[in-house]
């Protein structure tokens, strides 16, 4: 049976900490590498049909590592964030345990699944964990990070986002490596900056950290690609096994259109970078502002270091999911911080992690903006919202309340 | 365009309903509300809606049809209000029916403010039912009617609800499901419990008492009693046992038992003949009324005991939330906890729970 449409499908796409819609642009050179009868060979093999599939993924490395002002050397492919993620996490501490060293690793309540969930399966290996504490907006103080490392010298990894993925913090990571590194020079410091990157400069370098984890489909890129940079000299044991490809860190043969797209997305990241920053953060400017203005209003996060693409709100009385869904049928695709695990739905472990009682967070939505939203969208959210609010909040969920509040 | 909501288990009736309200030319936005933990529960299990496969398949449907779907969490609610309940009553020598209990709770209420929360006036279900002049009548199919379990849903609430296959025979809704070539259109129809996950409902109790706090000593085995308290055998436990029933009782003698009643306090099981089995009258406690019915006097009426049950006639003297029901004729008795709807040939006129 052909599909009727039947309901307005979003048009107005609010939802990039999700994922970022394909750049024509990157999209063209996906569809050209996927079509090149010269690019279908194996990049690891020897003959010349190989060595030319290997040339695309070798110039998408070199622009990757352009990117974050890396060498190509120290950039690994792999099939997405979060297995950059898990590489790192993994890789990094069992690497520590092989050589003797103090093997534990600490982060915060703050970091993405695909950081702790790893982290919390190195824990059950009988890996230390440690969740640094964080206030209210989400901060994390450096002094408190050194004390950390002073007090637990089993600490080897330290891993913190760049940018946090429900709150749109943005974190100063020089500094805070830098605070650890005063502490334990040799510690092994990771950066998920897989919502950092393409709207904040990210130079491995300046960042002082050994690891980067980097997503295509955040920078407008195609799905399942990502990388790991890796700041030579440190060891790094593979989390899959199975072939030399990626010097052994990540086996499997290279998904070629994938990374090639992965690499015009980083280029077109990079050299747009500021007018993209420029026209987000006049959208969030609006978008705080207006929805700062709505009765029961409640903003969460750092309001001093932001990426400028994402507002993380909730409204008194107002259950996040409900306001999601009347939004979605209203054309306006928003998130919930709310995390899906085996299916259903746990109130938002980021703003748990900044100590909001579970009704709280129950209430936030996540709106993040990117290059290709106008103020048309700002405003239509903004517009439809106070009638939104209003039925919500009219509509009392508690069986004996509903019957109070029919009007009939 | 108007909005409704559909309240979407993943089988045929809810798909069903759904599709005849898009035909419409309603807006129509599916719901499936989570209800359980399936550890118990094996995905993909035909017979009981709601698990995570049932999940799946409305979504699918929905996507058939062209309309939006959501996935509500009511677990919690379900667990307190339904699951919870259903233990405590066994554990108190009960026989609950948490079919009633999870319409009245999860079903009603809380979908129909989430239906008004998203601007739809309405809630639909797949409930083989009618909203005939305002009253909650039985269903064309009388073979699938459902009203015996609707009843505690509330006249309030009646107001804003559609079962569109009330008019509706079980074989029309599932050919319509094969002509939309929907998945479920030949899933067999639920029967067990749903949360209990191929346990029986004894295995859920005695797994969930403890855990509640409750006083697990009436779950223990002990005697069968006859009425004038002869021990005449020993049963598992009181919550594995059901009034009128006769097999499985080990008990000494070769005429027929029956269970007569449970007392938990004692772990007693009380047994009698079939003629002790006959009740003429029965209390009904927190009786709810789904038609203008005066708050203290006497209707005469049918009163159905059992989902599959005929309506027996009979007097009911009503006073306020109880009411006293004396059958033109003697029929065998049925479990407290369980409910006693009170018809006006195919209309509820009320009903409640017998004492």
């Amino acid at each position: 049976m052909a599909a009727k449409r039947l309901y307005a499908f979003a048009v107005r796409y609010l939802d990039h900490n999700a994922t970022s819609p394909l750049d024509p642009r990157v999209r063209d050179v996906v569809i050209a590498t996927l079509c090149d009868d010269g690019l279908q060979a194996n990049p690891s093999s020897v003959h010349g049909a190989g060595q030319r599939a290997r040339a695309v993924v070798e110039q998408a490395r070199r622009a990757v590592a352009r990117a974050v002002a890396a060498q190509p050397l120290e950039v690994t492919f792999t099939a997405g964030g979060t297995e950059a993620d898990n590489l790192a996490i993994l890789g990094a501490a069992r690497a520590l345990r092989s050589a003797g060293r103090p093997c534990g690793v600490l982060t915060t309540g703050l970091e993405h699944p695909a950081v702790l969930a790893p982290a919390r399966a190195l824990a059950r290996e009988g890996h230390a964990l440690i969740l640094l504490e964080v206030d209210g907006c989400g901060r994390i103080d450096p002094g408190r990070l050194a004390a950390t490392l002073r007090e637990h010298p089993e600490i080897g990894l330290v891993s913190l986002a760049a940018a946090n993925h429900e709150l749109g913090n943005v974190y100063d990571v020089a500094g805070l490596s830098a605070a650890a590194r005063a502490v334990v020079p040799e510690v092994v410091i990771h950066c998920d900056a897989v919502q950092a990157f393409g709207k904040l400069p990210l130079a491995l370098a300046e960042l002082g950290v050994d690891l980067i984890s980097l997503s295509a489909h955040k920078i407008h890129g195609p799905k399942g690609v990502g990388a790991l940079i890796h700041r030579r000299g440190r060891e790094l044991a593979p989390a899959l096994f199975g072939g030399p490809q990626e010097r052994g860190r990540r086996p499997g043969t290279e998904s070629i259109a994938a990374i090639a797209g992965f690499g015009k997305a980083a280029e077109l990241a990079v050299a747009e970078l500021g007018a993209r920053r420029e026209h987000t953060a006049g959208l969030v400017e609006e978008l705080r502002t207006g929805l700062a203005a709505l009765p029961g209003a409640r903003i969460h996060g750092d309001p001093g270091r932001s990426t400028g693409t994402t507002v993380n709100v909730g409204f008194a009385g107002c259950d996040g999911q409900l306001l999601l869904i009347n939004l979605d049928l209203a054309g306006i695709a928003v998130a919930t911080g709310a995390a899906c695990s085996s299916g259903t739905l746990e109130p938002s472990p980021v703003l748990r992690a900044i100590g909001q009682a579970p009704e709280v967070a129950r209430e936030a939505l996540r709106i993040s903006v990117g290059k290709d939203n106008t103020r048309e969208d700002v405003a239509a959210l903004l517009a439809a919202l106070p009638e939104i609010l209003g039925r919500v909040r009219g509509a009392a969920i508690d069986p004996a309340g509903w019957r109070e509040v029919d009007p009939r | 365009m108007t909005r409704i909501v559909v309240a979407m288990s993943g089988g045929v009736d809810s798909s069903v309903a759904a599709a005849l309200l898009v035909d419409e030319g309603l807006e129509v936005v599916g719901l499936t509300m989570r209800l359980y933990d399936s550890q118990h529960a094996p995905t993909g299990r035909a017979g009981s809606c709601c698990s995570p496969a049932e999940v799946d398949q409305a979504k699918q449907v929905c996507a058939q049809l062209g309309i939006a779907h959501y996935t509500i969490d009511e677990r919690e609610r379900f667990e307190s209000a339904v699951i919870d309940d259903f233990v405590r009553s066994y554990a108190a020598g009960r026989t609950p029916n948490p079919c009633v209990r999870c319409n009245e709770h999860v079903k009603f209420a809380p979908l129909l403010a989430r239906a008004r929360a998203l601007g739809a006036d309405v809630l639909a279900t797949g409930h083989y039912a009618r909203v005939v002049d305002g009253g909650l009548w039985r269903s064309v199919d009388e073979a699938k009617d459902q009203s015996y379990f609707l009843f505690a849903m509330g006249l309030p609430a009646l107001r804003h609800v559609r079962f569109p296959l009330g008019t509706w025979s079980k074989d029309q809704v599932r050919a319509r499901a094969r002509m939309l070539g929907l998945g479920n259109a030949d899933t067999p129809d639920s029967q067990e419990l749903c949360f209990a996950g191929g346990r029986d409902h004894a295995e859920v109790v005695e797994s969930r008492a403890a855990a509640l706090g409750l006083d697990v000593g009436g779950l223990a085995p002990g005697p069968i009693v006859d009425v004038s308290g002869r021990e005449v055998g020993q049963h598992a436990g009181v919550h594995r046992v059901t009034i009128g029933q006769r097999r499985g009782l080990r008990v000494a003698g070769t005429e027929p038992r029956y269970v007569l009643r449970v007392v938990p306090e004692r772990r007693e099981v009380v047994v009698g003949d079939a003629a002790a089995l006959q009740v003429h009258e029965l209390r009904i406690e927190d009786f709810r009324r789904l038609a203008p019915l005066p708050e203290v006097g006497e209707v005469t009426a049918g009163v159905q005991i059992r989902h599959r049950g005929r309506p027996a006639e009979a007097r009911v003297e009503l006073d306020r939330d109880r009411a006293v029901v004396r059958f033109a004729a003697p029929i065998a008795a049925a479990a407290p906890g369980q409910a006693a709807v009170v018809y006006d040939g195919p209309r509820v006129l009320g009903g409640g729970w017998i004492a």
